[in-house]
């Protein structure tokens, strides 16, 4: 017989189990919800919003099993197109990299092209991959309302190698730069929340606030993997013009002041509690560096309440930038929302004690994009980069040093563009391409088949102040079928994209709960190379007048047939034959005349003589009558037979 | 959403019935050869016995450029007026030619207003639109009704209707004679249009079908149209106009159509359980009001109007489909064939459609006459398949005959 287990082992027995099973529990990842909203001023007096979910599903065997609040549309997907990584972005606006910054994580991240965006990566063999992109984007406009399915041609998507994101070809990207976006896109993408927007941070979005922004884009992430599961991010940030009583009585003396705002005033509602299945439901208040650098000047601390500003409600928690670069680093006010409710709604909002003016830090160098030329037969697309001296702060700038920049441009076919024209031009001298150009890769766009895709490592010395490249394109002519509808108002170059790989943005705060990480604190620590997307450039195409061919046509016709008509008169008319012709007509007497006749029982008029004798008369008329018969006679037989 | 598409078995084509089993009914065939008229035999062929049990709405606007606002708002509103009366978002393919609530020159972004009260915002918060911008061509429109579509197609872009779908067809844009613009370079011609509700009619996509068109000259769009049970309903006749209600000097443009404003005024007053017919609809567009005549189409429609309510087709049936075993929906067309092989149920069935056939050859005297050289063939086949073939040979004889008579008679 065993020994009893004396009673402090066996409870540190149980101990062990149920420790053991709280683990297995946690590692069973079981699917997660999480639900934020960050706020920040901007210094054109506009304000920031930037709504965050994100949905995670545990890796599983089977595609088809059951979601507790997971969206099964997107599992589905995942599952039949085998993606890895997909981003799909629609954009309203242009991101104003000047005022609204070029060097933090939200510019890079989620500042977007306007109209779709589109880009996947795929775990499929290469050559399966752009009839999966096909369906793929077939699935995607149904499941978006949007006419993303355009993108499944060959014309309008290319596969970057290196100069988008680095992959081993099995990543394909498209664009659409004039794709509408609206509250049909928003309708779906919400539907794919688990409170809608019935409850949580999501409630806020009222579609005529959102909508009136000066910039919207409504972005979807996914990642998947084996170990991970799927990770679904849900992302819209817009940028809007605090309308508020408040604001215009400060703003009114003269316009450099700050509208003072809050929650309500952007979007019309307040925060009345959580997404009740949300893990996590916070709202970011978020004080930007140069903020708080002016903040410290003026000798308080930067808090939630200083004498520059104050904000409506005591935040749970402020934390600092974890920042050893140089002293100054921005902070961020947290509430959790689950501690608000119907009754004291979550109104978060700043009112300006003093005036302020600051600026946002600004990417190394402000990318713009031009179109060159007049007429419709040629024109360059001219690409300049003009330094914010910015990286003079950053490093120390010795005579050698130089920063790097890859350009990554899709351009349509019946843009052709002639890549040996680029010339490139440095604080206004041409320099050789060799000097600047480090690693390019070109992919010619072939009529009707297959866009043009540059792909660009530059290498600028850092005194440069502005850099100007061009490249020189031929118009092409597009058949009258791939005309769209409003073709005189011209054709998009999507827009190009300019890394600087040298430069991350990336903001690190601490810490405050060691089980459970902000996602969007996350992304703000992960992947923060600076990126900024250039203009869309609107090319004027030669567009025939479209009732021309019908002119044409027309015309065309109207003189072959007076040719042909009067040819064959001349030829063919014989005016002899037609008098005799006349003659005999008259004399003749048609079948109702002979009938009337026949019924008042007058005897006919002589006919002219040799015309019908009465011995050919009757022969017809037996012939006629053999052939009934014979008809009869056979039409019995077969149906009998 | 796969619900709809099974519907109710139907039981197979009428016409064959009777001679596929012909010894075990041969009194009754006798009785059916000598009563056949060629109008129930048409109606035989064209009733497909099944029951309606779904809503579709297809809306159309075929207008681009902002100018053309009103095209938008008559679209949504309709969009708006079946949501509200129960037709669900995935039995609805709304078709809009651009974006007018996020354009840059409205005013109101993500609205769309009717009425310059504003009161009533038809963008919403839920709108979906399945083929917007420059995916809004004849192809794809025909391509929806006719549902022959590529494979990639989403289900939320697909007409999924089956033979007991009541399907609304609402089309707004430019129009001329027999003819409708679509994004102001493509044309819809009264015949295509024909030619795909012939199409569906024979793919068994609709039972019946709700065109409503409100355009300049939309009644000359109907002209081509021979599919049974259609029903049409036009803004104006041939040579007319159809005339915008108001403008909007908010928002600078006119913002709905006189036709489109009175039916909306109609429905208005309706909730999804009213019975208001059809009959009651029509009368409400007053020629004064409209400043164009009102056209309807109904001589390809078999039932009276005043006993059809509007909610057939502005609204939506769910009707359930008591089973003692599990649902066999898909499997329709082999149970038919199973069930037929006993003697008794063949009885039943011919003696329905027979029933059948007499009655609807009541309501169609109408459309007889149109459709009448269609049927005698199809008689004669009938006839000439069966063993009475040596007397419509005599009789053919004896017919003969007197043509012959009378021929020798007048060339004498």
């Amino acid at each position: 017989m065993a020994p009893p287990l004396s009673p402090p082992a066996l409870r540190r027995l149980l101990l062990l189990v149920l420790s053991l099973l709280i683990t297995s529990v946690a590692a069973e990842n079981v699917e997660e919800f999480t639900e934020e909203l960050l706020l920040r001023p901007l210094p054109d007096r506009k304000a920031l919003a930037h709504f965050h979910f994100r949905s995670s599903a545990p890796p599983s065997a089977a595609p088809s099993r059951h979601h507790h609040h997971f969206p099964k549309a997107i599992a589905q997907l995942v599952h039949q197109f085998h993606i890895k990584e997909l981003e799909l972005s629609f954009t309203q606006g242009r991101w104003n990299y000047e005022q609204w910054g070029g060097y933090d994580p939200m510019s890079t991240n989620y500042a977007k092209p306007p109209g779709v965006e589109l880009w996947a990566t795929f775990d499929l063999p290469l050559g399966e991959i752009d009839a999966t992109w096909k369906n793929l984007t077939h699935t995607l406009s149904g499941l978006f309302c949007a006419s993303i399915n355009f993108l499944e041609s060959s014309t309008a998507f290319s596969s970057p190698r290196w100069g988008f994101k680095l992959n081993e070809g099995n990543l394909r990207y498209g664009a659409l730069p004039r794709e509408a976006v609206c509250t049909e896109n928003l309708t779906p993408w919400l539907k794919l929340l688990p409170c809608r927007d019935k409850a949580g941070i999501a409630s806020l979005l009222y579609r005529p606030s959102v909508y009136k922004g000066y910039y919207h884009s409504q972005k979807l992430k996914l990642a998947s993997s084996k170990s991970f599961g799927i990770i679904l991010d849900q992302t819209l940030t817009v940028v809007l013009q605090p309308d508020s009583v408040r604001g215009k009585q400060l703003h009114s003396a003269d316009g450099q002041l700050q509208p003072s705002w809050s929650m309500k005033d952007l979007f019309n509602r307040k925060l009345s509690g959580k997404c009740l299945v949300s893990k996590s439901s916070r709202v970011f208040f978020e004080i930007e560096k140069n903020i708080v650098d002016k903040v410290d000047k003026s000798g308080t601390e930067a808090s939630w309440t200083n004498e520059i500003f104050v904000l409506s409600s005591a935040p749970d928690r402020v934390l600092k930038e974890i920042n050893n670069m140089d002293g100054h680093s921005s902070s961020i006010c947290e509430y959790d929302v689950s501690n608000y409710n119907e009754d004291a709604p979550l109104d978060v909002g700043v009112t300006w004690k003093l005036p302020l003016i600051w600026s946002c830090t600004p990417a190394p160098y402000h990318a713009n994009r031009f179109l060159m030329g007049s007429g419709n037969e040629r024109g360059s697309i001219s690409l300049s980069f003009i330094s914010t001296n910015m990286h003079k702060q950053l490093f120390d700038v010795s005579n050698d040093c130089s920063i790097k920049a890859v350009v990554f441009q899709v351009v349509p076919w019946y843009v052709k563009v002639y890549y040996h024209t680029l010339e490139i031009f440095i604080d206004g001298n041409n320099k050789a391409i060799s000097e600047v150009v480090d690693k390019i890769n070109v992919t010619p766009s072939e009529d009707k088949l297959f866009p043009g895709t540059l792909e660009m490592l530059l290498r600028f010395p850092c005194s440069m102040q502005s850099a100007a490249l061009s490249l020189d394109f031929d118009k092409g002519f597009l058949h009258i079928d791939e005309y769209p509808p409003d073709a005189n108002q011209g054709f998009d170059i999507p827009s190009a994209l300019v890394t600087f790989p040298e430069f991350n943005s990336s903001r690190s705060y601490p810490e405050t709960d060691s089980l459970f990480v902000s996602p969007l604190l996350r992304t703000f620590k992960e992947d923060g190379v600076v990126k900024s997307y250039t203009e869309v450039l609107l090319v004027p195409l030669t567009t025939p007048d479209f009732s021309m061919p019908y002119n044409v046509i027309t015309f065309t016709c109207t003189v072959l047939a007076l040719y042909f008509g009067s040819l064959l008169n001349a030829l063919r008319r014989r005016t002899g034959e037609e008098e005799r012709e006349l003659k005999k007509a008259a004399g003749k007497r048609g079948l109702i005349p002979l009938l009337i006749a026949k019924l008042r029982r007058r005897k006919v008029d002589p006919v002219p003589p040799g015309s019908s004798p009465a011995s050919v008369l009757s022969s017809k008329l037996l012939l006629k009558v053999v052939f009934v018969v014979v008809v009869a006679v056979a039409f019995h037989h077969f149906s009998n037979s | 959403m796969a619900s709809g598409r099974g519907g109710i078995p139907g039981p197979s084509r009428p016409c064959r019935l009777p001679l596929l089993f012909l010894p075990a009914l041969l009194p009754l065939l006798v009785l059916l050869a000598f009563s056949f008229s060629p109008s129930s035999a048409v109606a035989a062929a064209a009733s497909p016995g099944a029951m309606h049990n779904n809503n579709w709405a297809v809306l159309v606007c075929t207008s681009r450029f902002w100018f053309n606002y009103r095209h938008m708002a008559n679209t949504l509103s309709l969009y708006r007026t079946v949501k509200r009366l129960g037709i669900p978002d995935e039995r609805i393919i709304l078709m809009l030619a651009d974006d007018m609530a996020c354009n840059p020159r409205n005013n109101y972004p993500a609205q769309v207003f009717n009425n310059e009260n504003h009161q009533l915002n038809l963008y919403g918060d839920n709108v979906e639109v399945d083929y917007r911008g420059y995916e809004v061509t004849v192809e794809n429109f025909l391509r929806v009704l006719t549902g022959r579509h590529e494979s990639a197609v989403p289900r939320s872009k697909r007409l999924l209707s089956d033979e007991g779908s009541h399907i609304l067809l609402y089309m707004t844009g430019h129009g001329g004679d027999e003819f409708l613009k679509f994004q102001d370079n493509e044309e819809l011609q009264s015949h295509d249009l024909a030619d795909a509700v012939k199409q569906m009619k024979e793919k068994h996509r609709f039972k019946e079908l709700l065109i409503m068109v409100d355009t300049c000259q939309a009644a000359t769009l109907f002209s081509q149209l021979h599919s049974p049970g259609v029903l049409a309903i036009g803004s104006s006749m041939k040579g007319e106009n159809s005339y915008s209600h108001h403008l909007d000097s908010d928002i600078g443009v006119s913002v709905v159509d006189r036709f489109t404003f009175y039916t909306l005024a109609f429905f208005e007053k309706l909730n999804m359980y009213s019975n208001a017919s059809l009959n009651s609809l029509f009368n409400s567009y007053n020629p004064s009001m409209l400043l164009s005549t009102a056209y309807y189409r109904m001589d390809l429609y078999e039932r009276p109007l005043n006993e059809v309510p509007v909610t057939n087709f502005f609204g939506s049936v769910m009707k359930i489909i008591h089973t003692d075993s599990g649902y066999s929906g898909f499997l329709a067309a082999y149970n038919d064939g199973i069930l037929l092989s006993t003697e008794d149920n063949i009885l039943n069935h011919a003696m329905l459609q027979n029933e059948s056939s007499q009655r609807r050859s009541n309501i169609e005297e109408t459309e007889e006459a149109q459709l009448r050289s269609h049927g005698l063939t199809e008689v004669l086949l009938e006839q000439l398949d069966g063993k009475n073939a040596d007397t419509i040979a005599m009789y053919g004889l004896g017919t003969m005959g007197i043509l012959l008579a009378i021929s020798t008679w007048l060339s004498m």
